[in-house]
């Protein structure tokens, strides 16, 4: 574009320096922010009331606080799920489907044992057991996925996607209407667990807390310092690449769809079987599958990095938390969690931009000008 | 039977014009896979506006001046700002369907108008969808326009060089197809289910969107293609009508999803690819940069 003796140009950057990626996520944050004030604003409401609504439960209340916890250490989970094969160059939005098979796999342990075994059993085998089905059965539905792609190129986005809608009707099937898995006495949830099997609490947290933060903390190391990160990176940059270096695209796609989706997995076993107060699936799973979203969200915006997710998901969580609490308080119409989630992902994409091109404003050379007379015209 | 038939017909232009769209995006070379939320929208405006107003053409005229602005908005990203084709039709679909989510809510419900007149329980959209398909293949393979878009698709840079402008083509596609799914979304609020419920297509989208890599990119295929899903979602919403008591419905409710599987495998095999999948438009989801 030409401004006169300037011209502003987009021009793409090699690389960026850690700062301004930095920088650049907590704009887009900030960003999101200021869009979601004028909803707050179009619902005659003080955005600095809400704002305060949001904050103080979300991370300043202890009730608020703890729920916060738990569902941060979901949104890890999740995280993650999408993080790995983001690596590798594959989207992976296959999150809420793997979470419900995580769930569904989860409460199959005892369902399939059967009262007198779960009795008879020690509790901390079948949580343990519990915990390997939910990671298997997310890295199975994952797995899939992964398979798909590397044997046959198939969009690995339009699979997740069907299987997500499979297994949201599976769910749907198993605990409502007579289904296996539904309760005796309410419609349309689960059994619940019995209280042995509770996950076991540290601080009022549940064990899982220790596994999403050990990923957070390895997963770096993973990519930066081992041979398979190292794959994984390079099939991300260049598969055609990678392949003429001696990397199985096959073997590859199906290691970051089973890690990943091990995760997603271990993030349904998390919310349905270890959150205190939960114990079921819930009649409205679906809101957790939607709160995944947020996982590739997380992810994005941190840029592929396990360790820099974890601010980024504690916020998150506490401000669709603080979300829907304020909405209830201040009577703002439903789903600002969601409308959150939405404008997160767009101040992410225009970032997107900020990270690849900058914007170079130069002067241009006189000689380059077009020629302009300055000689008055003569008769 | 008539009345199950002319159902599934209508709820096969939903898919249809929304494919369709996206078929003419992609013969331009312009992947959006936010189809969803571009419909997710679309519906939406729709469905407030005409309640709002009282008025079917205002609320369809909505739907399509959404769509349309999504489109160009997928456009601007992919196009002069040569962004991830990916990235922006995900961000596309999160952002419609979180904000639809809010800005729909207080409309949840019915949305109270008499129903779109039907001619012998036709919807009329099912017959506007038959002329758009026309329309799209004469356009794509029968004109000069035609050759350009498509030529814009395979090879943008030889496009140019024979004085095509790329950047302008890939906009106009764009933004019809993102009008397109505006127009899938409002048929689905106004006419084929007008109840609004958050996130109600529930994958109508990306079953579209996985449509379009069936039609082998050609409009009367696509046609075929999108008249048997409806047909195939009409019935797994009411299986009772062919096999009464077999099964629970939610099981039948994952059918039209678990067959887009395997279909999306044989068209991705190497044998089907190099038999028939040539149409695939060459430069599919590549930025281009003049040079």
């Amino acid at each position: 574009m030409k401004l006169g003796r300037y011209e502003l140009t987009l021009e793409p950057r090699p690389a960026l320096p850690p700062f301004h990626a930095v920088l650049t996520a907590v704009v887009a944050i900030l960003l999101a922010l200021a869009f979601s004030s004028v909803l707050f604003l179009s619902a005659e409401t003080n955005i600095f009331t809400a704002y305060r609504a949001v904050f103080s439960y979300a991370f300043f209340n202890s009730h608020g606080l703890l729920a916060t916890v738990h569902r941060s250490i979901f949104l890890l989970f999740c995280t993650y799920a999408f993080l790995v094969p983001l690596r590798a160059g594959l989207w992976n939005i296959g999150l809420p489907g793997q979470v419900y098979a995580g769930g569904l796999a989860g409460f199959a342990v005892p369902f399939v044992l059967g009262a007198p075994q779960v009795r008879a059993l020690p509790p901390d085998l079948l949580i343990v057991l519990m915990m390997v089905a939910a990671a298997t059965a997310g890295a199975a539905v994952g797995g899939f996925a992964g398979v798909l792609r590397a044997r046959f190129q198939v969009n690995e986005i339009l699979v997740t996607m069907m299987l997500n809608s499979i297994i949201f009707w599976l769910v749907a099937y198993m605990i409502k209407e007579g289904g296996p898995f539904m309760s005796a006495t309410g419609e349309g949830e689960s059994f619940g667990l019995p209280v042995p099997l509770h996950a076991p609490l540290l601080l009022g947290v549940p064990f899982t807390a220790l596994l999403a933060l050990g990923a957070a903390v390895l997963l770096d190391p993973l990519f930066a310092k081992t041979a398979l990160g190292y794959r994984i990176r390079a099939f991300g940059e260049s598969p055609a690449a990678a392949r003429y270096g001696g990397i199985i695209p096959m073997a590859l796609s199906l290691v970051v769809f089973l890690l990943g989706g091990a995760f997603a997995g271990l993030a349904g076993y998390h919310y349905f079987a270890a959150v205190p107060g939960v114990y079921k699936i819930p009649g409205n799973y679906g809101y957790y599958g939607d709160l995944g979203f947020y996982g590739i969200i997380c992810a994005l915006i941190a840029r592929g990095s396990s360790l820099g997710a974890v601010p980024i998901v504690v916020l998150f969580a506490g401000l669709s938390l603080g979300a829907r609490f304020a909405q209830g308080e201040l009577r703002l119409p439903f789903g600002v969690d969601y409308a959150l989630l939405g404008l997160l992902m767009i101040t992410f994409v225009a970032s997107h931009v900020l990270y690849r091109f900058r914007f170079a404003w130069r002067r241009i050379p006189p000689e380059a000008l077009p020629h302009v007379s300055a000689e008055l015209p003569q008769e | 039977m008539w009345e199950l038939l002319a159902r599934s017909l209508e709820a096969s232009t939903i898919f249809l014009f929304a494919a369709l769209g996206e078929l003419i995006s992609q013969r331009a070379g312009v992947l959006n896979v936010g189809l969803e939320g571009l419909m997710l929208f679309g519906g939406t405006a729709a469905f407030i506006t005409a309640q709002t107003t009282s008025s079917y053409p205002l609320g369809l005229l909505a739907g399509l001046a959404i769509g349309g602005f999504l489109g160009l908005a997928h456009g601007f990203f992919c196009i002069t700002l040569r962004g991830d084709q990916v990235v922006s039709g995900m961000g596309l679909w999160i952002l419609s369907f979180g904000l639809t989510t809010y800005l729909g809510n207080p409309y949840t419900g019915p949305l109270g108008l008499e129903r779109v007149p039907r001619f012998f329980g036709l919807s009329p959209f099912y017959p506007l969808g038959v002329m758009l398909v026309a329309t799209a293949w004469f356009l794509l393979f029968r004109t000069s326009h035609g050759l350009a878009i498509r030529s814009v698709g395979e090879n943008p840079g030889a496009a140019e060089a024979s004085g095509i402008p790329v950047a302008v083509i890939r906009y106009l596609c764009v933004t019809s197809g993102g009008i397109l799914a505006g127009l899938s979304g409002a048929t689905y609020t106004l006419s084929y289910n007008p109840v609004w419920n958050y996130n109600f297509l529930m994958g109508w989208g990306f079953v579209s969107l996985a449509l379009v890599f069936f039609s082998m990119w050609n409009p009367w295929i696509l046609l075929a293609g999108a008249s048997l899903f409806g047909i195939m979602w009409q019935l797994s919403l009411s299986p009772e009508l062919v096999l009464p008591g077999v099964l629970s419905r939610y099981v039948w409710r994952t059918v039209p999803f678990a067959i887009t599987i395997p279909i999306l495998c044989v068209i991705s095999t190497p044998w089907f690819r190099t038999r028939w999948g040539l149409a695939k438009p060459e430069a599919l989801g590549r930025p281009y940069a003049k040079e």
